[in-house]
């Protein structure tokens, strides 16, 4: 009798669900404790019979561009799909429901790859090769170093069949702030001709200002991340961490890198052009570049649309280059970034999985959507690179995408020309970047002068070797 | 013994019986619970920790036997993390002193006593997360509450707390202690409030002062809370982990301020070493069983019961 009662209060606790008919969306939202942005959850519904999951992250902007696209998407093909369930999540939490996704052996349809993580999905047969189902003049209109980024033929990447079609190709170059060179009757820096090191440093000691008589410096020349605007300065005088085929991790030995280290920390220790380290634990540069208290600050592809908005940053900018090294090949070298669509080689229904990330990758009313020519914010360079080319860069001239008006900087970095290179760093070709934190680690130390770099180079390159070795023998593992 | 319970068990009536299959019942949920939630995981863990398992590549074709086990034991960032883990249980003996001294004030309050217990208590109930962040604007070099104060009061700028390798270590423990504090307080205090007045009353009769009456009865009689306090807090102190990860971000300039949490993690989600993070999981599990359980043995020394 009991018994019978919990049945059926067991019973009760399944709830039955009303069939949806015609096109509609549902979107149920989770708030991360940890993170700032929530996870979202999007339904789009059609008539058909075949179910699509799609697993990235993504920014706000991005996330309403993508699902426009997919809703149209849903829309044309409405009598083959019954539904495509859409999941952003945040860039932290995005590799751990990948592996519990892995783990479970129930892969979304659509997910992210880069190209860090392609030979590791590609080894375990995880992506499926795109060649036989996107149309070649699509692959032909991509960025060349980005198609190559995703082109793997077992052995070496750049080579064989296509995995990915870009999300994005973006790169960090560097920006000023108009207003504060106004201020110290300061020539703007050229684009055609960036600055060389002692240039670089002479600019940014005119621009190092106590503005209010205080006895404090409150105005520096630059501020670097180390994490992130470190490397440019390193790659402009020709600096690399490892040997050619990635598994010698050389530092001490290395001129090149130990010159350029030794100006990039000078520019905080010795020359103080910068915030100290404390001051920089106390407010990070990006805070007091958007302060106005900074002449020069990275800016990332993505960073622009927030540059242009004069709520967020209301101070004159533009873009220019990183200074150029004197021991490099004379260009100014910054690093580029990607991540790409990617189908699962396990998908019911690999032809229109294809077709739906050739929309998110490079239809070109999301493009505009995301470079800005419809939406007034520009959150990537367009993947489509005619469409880039001409009427982008036209648009940007006449105002129409609110964008610094060295557009060609960014241009040179992607294409690459004679002032300009852009290339992927190291740590996008070793299985994971242990070896390189272990450097970031204790940069601190070298650049509030408590450790010399020679010192440090002895001390930390053994301990990247480890690491990179550990690296090693995990791709090693990956691929059986 | 074991046969008269069975015996009785025979005699037990029909509702008894029906009770008692309706506490199966009950049980079974948690139960269950546990075993899916708990054991299954468990037994995952301590199976990947033997494999170089990545996440991405397959769990079964990359066993390697203890060689995760014997990487760990010779990773320097291993020892320095579980050093740095260690210094901050200095944090509990801080802790327990204050809480008992703070919990015995209390207890001689009538009308505020309530409204301090729960002023203290706040931060116990407040998410981890929130009150990280709070700290690390408290602890800001040039911003911060803490180092404001100390340029008012003393006229010298105050350490860089949060990027320094030595007073990182400072500020996790007192952030620590404080959060910790109110637990410690409210645990006392009903300790104390149990103690029955008539052997204070009998002691002083006999003339003991003070300090004899809080040494000879008082500390002996809340020393099964204090007990549970230590085991709680130790257990609490190897896992350290989101204030780390909030207010450093990395680990700490060098690493100063990752705890063997913060590393496994580093480990195992920055690095696709996912196997390696099992076995330092696994390595964790067994020291706080360790420690735990030569805390039960050596309680008989010193944790008394009142009967």
């Amino acid at each position: 009798m009991k018994r019978k009662k919990l049945l059926a209060l067991g019973l009760a606790a399944l709830m039955g669900l009303s069939a949806l008919t015609g096109c509609g969306v549902t979107t149920t939202s989770e708030e991360g404790e940890s993170t700032s942005s929530a996870a979202t959850k999007t339904e789009m519904t059609g008539e058909g019979k075949d179910e699509i999951n799609v697993l990235i992250y993504a920014q706000e902007h991005e996330k309403a561009a993508y699902e426009d696209q997919i809703k149209k998407f849903t829309e044309a093909h409405k009598d083959q799909i019954k539904k495509v369930n859409f999941e952003v999540t945040t860039q932290d939490e995005y590799g751990t429901k990948m592996t519990a996704a892995m783990t479970a052996n129930d892969l979304p349809d659509i997910f992210y790859v880069g190209p860090d993580a392609l030979r590791s999905y590609v080894d375990n047969g995880y992506v499926l090769p795109l060649d036989d189902y996107v149309d070649q003049a699509t692959v032909d209109n991509l960025w060349p170093e980005i198609k190559s980024a995703y082109q793997y033929d077992g052995k070496e990447i750049g080579k064989g069949s296509l995995y990915c079609l870009p999300k994005d190709l973006s790169c960090f170059a560097l920006a000023y702030n108009k207003d504060l060179f106004d201020k110290a009757g300061l020539a703007y820096p050229d684009p055609k001709k960036p600055y060389t090191y002692d240039e670089f440093l002479d600019v940014c000691k005119k621009l190092t200002q106590d503005t209010d008589g205080d006895g404090e410096i409150d105005q520096w020349g630059v501020a670097n991340a180390n994490a992130f605007g470190m490397t440019p300065y390193l790659f402009s005088n020709g600096a690399k961490f490892l040997n050619d085929d990635l598994t010698k991790v050389n530092i001490t030995n290395n001129k090149n890198l130990k010159d350029a280290f030794q100006y990039y920390v000078d520019l905080t220790a010795k020359e103080g052009v910068t915030p100290t380290v404390e001051q920089d634990t106390a407010l990070g540069g990006y805070q007091r570049w958007l302060d106005g208290q900074i002449g020069f600050y990275a800016c990332g592809t993505w960073d622009v649309a927030a540059f242009m908005d004069q709520a967020t940053f209301p101070y004159k900018w533009d873009l220019c280059g990183w200074p150029v090294g004197p021991d490099g090949d004379g260009k100014s070298t910054t690093w580029l970034g990607s991540v790409g669509f990617a189908v699962s080689k396990n998908t019911k229904y690999p032809e229109l999985c294809a077709e739906l990330i050739s929309s998110l990758s490079t239809d070109l009313e999301g493009q505009k959507a995301l470079s800005g020519e419809t939406t007034g914010k520009s959150m990537q360079i367009p993947n489509i690179r005619d469409y880039a080319q001409s009427t982008f860069k036209d648009k940007v001239a006449d105002g129409t995408i609110p964008y610094a008006s060295n557009l060609d900087v960014i241009f040179g970095y992607i294409e690459g020309s004679d002032q300009y290179k852009g290339i992927f760093p190291e740590t996008t070709y070793t299985y994971n970047a242990e070896w390189w934190d272990t450097f970031l680690e204790g940069i601190p130390n070298v650049q509030n002068g408590s450790i010399p770099v020679d010192d440090y180079f002895k001390e930390v390159e053994p301990k990247m070797q480890e690491a990179l070795d550990n690296a090693i023998e995990l791709q090693n593992a990956a691929t059986k | 013994m074991m046969q008269k319970a069975v015996t009785k068990k025979h005699q037990i009536s029909e509702m008894a019986k029906r009770e008692e299959r309706w506490a199966w019942l009950f049980i079974a949920a948690p139960f269950v619970g546990f075993l899916f939630f708990m054991a299954y995981p468990i037994g995952f863990a301590i199976f990947a920790s033997f494999s170089r398992w990545t996440g991405v590549n397959s769990l079964t074709g990359n066993l390697v036997g203890f060689k995760n086990y014997a990487d760990i034991l010779t990773d320097a960032k291993f020892w320095k993390s579980m050093v740095t883990t260690l210094i901050y249980m200095i944090g509990i003996p801080i802790g327990m002193f204050l809480g008992l001294a703070i919990a015995m004030g209390l207890n001689r309050m009538k009308h505020t006593r309530r409204f301090f217990t729960t002023v203290y208590y706040v931060p116990v109930v407040s998410s981890l997360v929130a009150v990280s962040i709070l700290w690390a604007w408290v602890f800001n070099y040039d911003y911060g509450l803490l180092n404001s104060m100390i340029k008012a009061l003393t006229g010298i700028h105050g350490p860089n707390w949060l990027g320094d390798e030595f007073w990182v270590k400072v500020a996790m423990i007192i952030f620590m202690t404080w959060k910790g504090l109110g637990g410690s307080i409210i645990l006392y205090l009903a300790g104390l409030q149990n103690i029955p007045r008539d052997y204070y009353e009998a002691a002083k009769i006999d003339g003991a002062n003070g300090w004899q009456l809080f040494k000879n009865i008082t500390i002996p009689l809340i020393s099964p809370v204090t007990f549970y306090i230590l085991i709680t807090s130790l257990i609490g102190g190897f896992q350290v982990f989101v204030e780390v990860q909030v207010m450093t971000g990395n680990g700490g300039t060098n690493y100063s301020a990752a705890t063997i949490v913060f590393y496994l993690f580093d480990k195992a989600f920055n690095n696709s070493q996912l196997g390696y993070g099992c076995a330092v999981a696994v390595i964790l599990a067994l020291i706080i069983f360790l420690i735990t359980a030569l805390n039960f043995k050596g309680q008989d020394k010193w944790v008394s019961t009142m009967d």
